[in-house]
């Protein structure tokens, strides 16, 4: 029996070995997806609470957020889902190939996220001065959001961890785990300075007040630039493919298991963009 | 038969996962047309309430879609739906309840309270009498 025909009788929603039929994985997450409800809950709870009874020297949300953005983040997010979901039909049908290139899309949609997410904290600390610490709303409000961020870092780094576990060969040698690791660094390597220029740029060419002319900028910046280019090929350089791996169709609960935390990540975010945004421009 | 995937089983199966493709992607255009009414909806000259309501009905299609359909509940077991509305419903039962405190104006910000002097206040371990709510606004 080939691969192919295994995945398509695999049956990825039951499986007769646990009591429930549930992969114990999978349910485990759901367990968890649900007291993460009751969390984000008392979070948003807590700014709701605050945005109807405000104190007298509150700060106007109005005169804060952007919606153009937020919006950007959205349907970033959105799109985000859409590729998860598009990796767990792959490894589903054992298409590893696939299952990266989308790991990877996912992975940067939640970057170009977090990116805005930073762009946004900066520019309401910096610019219209409202801080973790001087008004309740900045207190409800980075508290709610923050904590929503760092599940999307957690979920980046998930997804990371994945994309690296997929390159396991079928006969791991004892020098695997060390070429996994330095995988995962030049990953992580690639995305921070990547994320450094480009923060950069836009922080300092693209919408400063008094911007610096492009010269200025590569002369600032060479060195993240030039690791970002450096770590990108060394990250290419590993992935390219050694033989067959340890990663298929069976695999598929932990993918869908990574998928469960990261569409949940979205359907907070949904709430949030409705009460916390959009609500204040009615 | 060699191949599970030329049987009739396997061909309906791999015509499942297909179709779950193309859901998946008009899922996605679906989200991002709804997402778009939402930010045109909060600029329309509608009633306030008519526009609550709207986002409110809107984000819970957007939340369902993605559950039971991103999420695999609809293909999945009940029991993962019920876990997970176990969950959710605690969550939506107490952030209403926290609402609807504060709502009925027993709650002000400490700085609201009247002041309380030494001689009112009362002495340590004695039951105490809450002091009374100041006006409503």
């Amino acid at each position: 029996m080939s691969s192919h025909s295994a995945a398509a009788a695999l049956d990825h929603h039951h499986d007769p070995t646990t009591s429930t039929g549930i992969p114990n994985k999978k349910l485990l997450m759901w367990a968890f997806l649900a007291s993460d409800c009751m969390f984000f809950g008392s979070l948003i709870a807590t700014h709701l609470i605050y945005r109807l009874h405000p104190p007298a020297d509150n700060m106007d949300p109005k005169a804060v957020f952007a919606p153009a953005l937020t919006s950007f983040s959205t349907f970033i997010l959105l799109m985000s889902s859409l590729m998860m979901a598009l990796a767990v039909n792959a490894i589903q049908k054992s298409n590893v190939r696939s299952t990266r290139w989308w790991l990877l899309g996912t992975m940067l949609f939640g970057l170009i996220f977090l990116g805005g997410q930073v762009y946004e904290f900066n520019e309401f600390v910096h610019i219209k001065k409202m801080t973790l610490s001087n008004s309740i709303l900045g207190s409800t409000f980075f508290t709610l959001t923050g904590t929503h961020g760092t599940h999307v870092a957690i979920g980046v780094l998930w997804l990371g961890l994945m994309y690296v576990r997929s390159f396991k060969p079928l006969q791991p040698t004892s020098g695997w785990l060390g070429h996994a690791l330095l995988h995962v660094v030049t990953i992580a390597g690639f995305i921070v300075l990547t994320m450094y220029a480009l923060i950069r740029l836009l922080l300092h060419v693209i919408v400063a007040e008094e911007p610096m002319t492009y010269g200025q900028y590569f002369a600032g910046n060479w060195w993240a630039i030039a690791g970002a280019v450096l770590t990108f090929f060394i990250a290419t350089w590993f992935a390219k493919p050694r033989g067959p791996v340890a990663f298929n169709e069976y695999n598929a609960v932990d993918v869908e298991s990574m998928g469960l935390y990261w569409h949940f990540v979205d359907i907070v975010w949904i709430v949030i963009f409705t009460a916390v945004y959009l609500l204040e421009f009615i | 038969m060699s191949s599970v995937a030329h049987s009739p089983a396997g061909a309906h199966d791999a015509h499942h996962v297909d179709n779950k493709f193309a859901i998946f992607v008009q899922l996605a255009f679906v989200l991002a047309v709804i997402t778009g009414v939402e930010i045109v909806m909060v600029y329309l000259p509608w009633a306030k309430w008519m526009i609550v309501g709207g986002l409110t009905v809107l984000s819970v299609v957007k939340f369902m879609f993605v559950i039971f359909i991103f999420m695999h509940l609809r293909w999945d077991k009940p029991f993962c739906t019920i876990l997970f509305f176990i969950g959710l419903i605690l969550a939506v039962a107490t952030v209403t309840a926290l609402l609807q405190l504060f709502i009925v104006g027993d709650s002000y910000p400490i700085e609201s309270a009247p002041p309380r002097t030494a001689a009112a206040a009362p002495a340590a371990g004695a039951t105490s009498t809450p002091a009374p709510a100041p006006a409503a606004k």
